[in-house]
């Protein structure tokens, strides 16, 4: 590709990309402006006396806890799921059988319903079973069961796309299933598997209805919760809770940009090839 | 569809060996992975047509012991005057969002497969739309909506595209589409990263032989890309469907499906029922019904297309 | 919500370091559910309570608005419910006629603090379940005509005669709408959503109509009336999808001349609106006709499963003395006959007091959301079109005869 061709699809790149972004850019400047340039008509596209109260938004509400709860749940979802799973969409991928294929369209068909119409049943069963008692544990369980079928699915795209003859000779070799399934498939797939994992742990990390509705306890709640508790129907801190959303958003947007080059150089020097 | 016989491949074992070892380690991991979601997905499923059959009130959640009324509560949800309309806002709503970030997703995932300079770095920030959490995409969308002084109509009008603010969002013709474009803008990351790592898939040799064959790049696309990309296509779409059918935060965020229900769909309708008339039983119908409708077409999609499937 | 009740006591006290190490053995503890945020009157006030009754200890958890009955039904089947809670006044009788609540009238006729004959007969009337008196009002507000008594000068206008009627009402917005200048005559909320049936309703009991009667004359003039307002564009199309906060906001930012809202907005108000605003009483349909005003704010109510019913009513005792604070501190009117000293905004406040004595209770029906959601369809057909206003009303009143019956 020559040098030019490519700053063109470079420019042309960059400007999807700030198109796409727009909305995110209008969470930064939102933060940024006062309650009535927000309303303002023409809008300004750059606050007029840009007021950064991060500081002040993340000591007021206490976001540190948020965040810690945010990521225990996302991070014991995305484990939960990754162990239920990952084995769920191996077998699922080597085993040609119209029982497999039952059973992955019920998988899917189990997900219609939004958490919305799912919280009220969960919480009446959990609370019989008394798993109230673990408040993030009983969301980290029902969001697991959400982001299952999702994992599912992908990693077993993934392991679709490893040559079954490498598990065969490994088989052959003498290993176990076990041992085959952990040395050789889980390895090869594990770009699958990672990527996916993020996408689990990026939801999960956004989740709101269950944790709503099972986490009573301010200490114990993740940012999401926090955040809808101070953006009420009679909210007039726009730019706080845009502040609120930035300071919760951009280390992962940050991380993940990173994380993402790893995984695509991953992908395109892997070991598939 | 092949008569329902166990192949030899998944008959099951039957000693504990056979567990860990031969065939039956693949019914065991199905079988975890299902048992959980037996558990804590088809449970509330159940309870949800449990309850759609009987006269529910809010305050007798807990207890079984309610009366049954048949098939009433379906009766008047199907009976109802705004049922036609939010069905066909619910079809819409899940057509038009899966195909447009499939073709949006699709596309942006060929463009940055170019490799040109920066690339990758760019593509990742098109994930930001996958981290943010609903709620906040919501209130950013309802001020760049909104209609005297939202940021889309100031930069259509300075760009002379139109002449009047627009009413996105309570304008009945419109709302629906205000709603389906917040959601395509949430939806196009997830399509992008998986046809993405679909595509980085593709060996590369594949591409150089067909181009040496004389293929054309459109040729190539249908000839390579295309059926190669089939799981993942697949994996986009169907997940991309229940996302769809999952989004609720944007209707509560954007329109409360109204005005007049003009921008309603099944499931937040269902919620409407349930969770501020708190007609229980009504909600519990439209839950089964979403799930009926999609499992009936899902069904029929999945039967059509199984001859030709190459897994 | 799993801790039990001395654990989270203990747990909140050492977090919180309020408590005295020995006192925390012998506590009863009330559970007290709120729509406020840290700072407002029910934080302020369980803080004020618990200072004054070393024995009892309120823990306070906010509860949004929209999630209260749903989130109370789910702690009631859970067997969790607090001992008191906020519950918005149209849905008292939801509550009470579910069994759900305690019945403190036996306890109102022994107490020396309240007299139910001092409480005012609309806000009386939403704790009021068949024979039982079923909670205290906290407070109440009602909806009023904001004005931008710069605008009418400019207008050549006169800022101390505000519109009276619906004529004159029409006639100002028209003066003051300069669609050049992205300023529309009046903003006011059509959301299908509670708030707009707070909205609607007194214009249709000014026109003879009431929430089980909306089928009328003069509820199909008040719609056509509300109907001819946005046709006009004397209020934006998006009257439809945005509450009354929303609402309330573009008349703050000098995009709307006139708003109708209540008490709730004034600290905003205060802070954002720049020019010279005042109140009037909602405007009626001619000269002389019946007032009506919607009765808001919500009530503190004890529920049946209380262990502490005793301690619990003391608490309401103790809110319902702070009646003559509300005004001042906490921006709501007296639900009472009681004396505002040196009211803060005195004029606007007046307004309010005065439209006070119009206020109607929203209901009392336990099947209210549905009556109310009917309401907000005959409002929102009507107003997009897809109905006269008299089919949509008459739609409405087949399904709130059904519910009603």
């Amino acid at each position: 590709m020559d040098r030019l061709k490519g700053n063109a699809l470079m420019l042309a790149g960059a400007l999807l990309a700030a198109i796409y972004l727009f909305p995110l850019y209008w969470m930064y400047v939102t933060a940024l402006k006062s309650g009535t340039e927000i309303m303002a008509y023409p809008p300004s596209f750059w606050p007029a006396d840009p007021t950064p109260i991060f500081g002040e938004v993340w000591g007021r509400l206490q976001m540190a806890s948020y965040l810690k709860n945010s990521v225990l749940i996302a991070g014991g979802t995305t484990a939960l799921v990754v162990l239920f799973g990952t084995g769920c969409a191996y077998a699922m991928s080597r085993v040609k059988s119209v029982w497999i294929d039952i059973a992955l369209f019920a998988v899917l068909m189990m997900q219609v319903l939004p958490s919305s119409l799912m919280v009220t049943p969960i919480f009446v069963f959990f609370n019989q079973i008394g798993l109230m008692d673990w408040p993030r544990g009983a969301v980290i369980l029902a969001q697991a069961a959400k982001m299952l079928p999702l994992y599912i699915v992908l990693v077993r795209a993934a392991f679709l796309q490893v040559p079954a003859e490498l598990e065969e000779a490994a088989l052959v070799d003498g290993n176990s299933r076990v041992g085959a399934f952990l040395s050789i498939m889980v390895p090869l797939a594990r770009n699958g598997i990672l990527v996916t994992g993020v996408l689990v742990f990026l939801q999960s990390f956004g989740e709101y209805v269950y944790a709503r509705s099972m986490i009573g306890a301010r200490e114990l709640q993740p940012a999401t919760v926090g955040l809808q508790s101070f953006m009420g129907p009679n909210s007039s801190d726009w730019s706080g809770v845009m502040s609120y959303a930035a300071i919760y958003v951009t280390p992962v947007l940050a991380i993940f940009v990173l994380l993402q080059r790893r995984i695509v150089s991953g992908l395109t020097s892997g070991a598939l090839k | 569809m092949p008569a329902l016989s166990l192949p030899r491949s998944f008959r099951p074992g039957l000693t504990l060996g056979g567990l860990i070892d031969g065939r039956g380690f693949d019914t065991l991991l199905v079988m975890t992975a299902l048992g959980y979601l037996a558990v804590f997905s088809a449970w509330p499923l159940v309870y949800n047509l449990i309850m759609s059959l009987q006269e529910v009130d809010l305050f007798s959640l807990a207890s079984f012991d309610r009366p049954f009324v048949g098939l009433g509560n379906y009766r008047d949800v199907l009976g109802a005057p705004e049922m036609p309309q939010i069905f066909r806002n619910t079809a819409v709503f899940v057509a038009a969002s899966v195909s447009l970030q499939l073709a949006i997703g699709f596309a942006l995932a060929l463009f940055f497969e170019l490799r040109f300079p920066g690339a990758s770095f760019l593509r990742g920030l098109f994930l930001a739309g996958w981290i943010m959490p609903p709620l906040v995409v919501g209130a950013i969308w309802s001020w760049i909506l909104a209609g005297d002084f939202g940021v889309l109509n100031y930069a259509l009008k300075s760009l002379g595209i139109i002449d009047e603010n627009i009413f996105w969002l309570s304008d009945p013709a419109r709302s629906l589409w205000s709603v389906i474009i917040a959601n395509i803008w949430l939806g196009v990351p997830f399509n992008l990263i998986l046809l993405s790592v679909g595509l980085a898939g593709i060996p590369e040799d594949l591409y150089e032989a067909a181009e040496m064959d004389g293929a054309t790049r459109v040729q190539r696309f249908f000839t390579i890309t295309l059926p190669l990309m089939r799981a993942q296509l697949g994996a986009v779409i169907s997940l991309g469907t229940i996302f769809t059918l999952q989004q609720f935060d944007l209707f509560a965020g954007l329109t409360q499906g109204g005005p007049s229900n003009s921008s309603n769909v099944m499931q937040y309708w269902s919620w409407q029922l349930s969770f501020q008339e708190y007609q229980i039983g009504l909600g519990s119908v439209i839950s089964v019904l979403m799930i009926g409708v999609v499992v009936g077409l899902a069904a029929i999609y999945v039967r059509s297309t199984r001859h030709e499937q190459v897994y | 919500m799993g801790l039990n009740k001395t654990a989270k006591a203990a747990l909140l006290a050492t977090s919180a370091g309020l408590l005295p190490l020995a006192a925390a053995a012998e506590q009863t503890v009330l559970d007290l559910w709120t729509i406020d945020d840290p700072g407002e009157y029910h934080y302020v006030l369980a803080k004020e309570f618990e200072e004054a009754n070393p024995g009892i200890k309120i823990n306070v958890r906010t509860v949004q608005f929209g999630d209260m009955i749903n989130d109370l039904a789910r702690a009631i089947a859970a067997g969790d419910a607090p001992d008191v809670t906020y519950v918005d006044n149209p849905e008292v009788a939801l509550l009470a006629a579910r069994g759900l609540l305690l019945d403190i009238a036996p306890m109102i006729e022994d107490s020396d603090i309240v007299n139910r004959d001092d409480i005012f007969p609309g806000p009386l009337s939403s704790v009021t379940w068949k024979d039982g008196i079923y909670g205290l009002p906290r407070g109440a507000n009602t909806i009023a005509l904001y004005y931008n008594a710069d605008m009418f000068r400019a207008a050549g206008l006169d800022p101390d005669a505000p519109p009276a009627t619906w004529a004159e009402l029409k006639a100002a917005a028209e003066a003051l709408s300069d669609p050049d200048d992205n300023v529309y005559g009046l903003a006011f909320s059509a959301i299908a959503t509670e708030e707009g049936t707070f909205q609607f309703l007194p214009w249709l009991q000014m026109a003879g109509g009431d929430y089980d009667h909306v089928d009328t004359e003069g509820g199909a003039e008040a719609l056509a009336f509300w109907k001819s307002l946005l046709d006009a564009k004397l209020a934006s199309p998006d009257t439809l999808i945005r509450s009354q906060w929303d609402s309330t906001a573009t008349f703050n930012a000098g995009n709307a001349a006139m708003a109708i809202s209540g008490p709730w907005e004034l600290p905003r108000m205060a802070k954002e609106a720049t020019f010279d605003y005042r109140a009037a009483m909602l405007p009626v349909p001619e000269a002389g006709a019946t007032r009506a005003s919607a009765l808001g704010e919500g009530d503190n109510v004890i529920l049946a499963s209380t262990n502490h019913p005793a301690e619990a009513f003391r608490f309401l005792e103790f809110l319902y003395a702070q009646m003559p604070r509300v005004w001042n501190e906490f921006g709501y009117l007296p639900a009472a006959e009681v004396a505002v000293e040196n009211p803060e905004n005195e004029a606007i406040y007046r307004v309010f007091e005065e439209s006070m004595k119009y206020a109607r209770n929203r209901g009392p029906s336990p099947e209210w959301p549905q009556v109310s959601k009917a309401i907000q369809g005959a409002m929102q057909s009507a107003l997009t079109g897809q109905a006269t206003p008299e089919e949509a009303l008459a739609t409405a009143q087949g399904k709130i005869d059904r519910v009603l019956d």
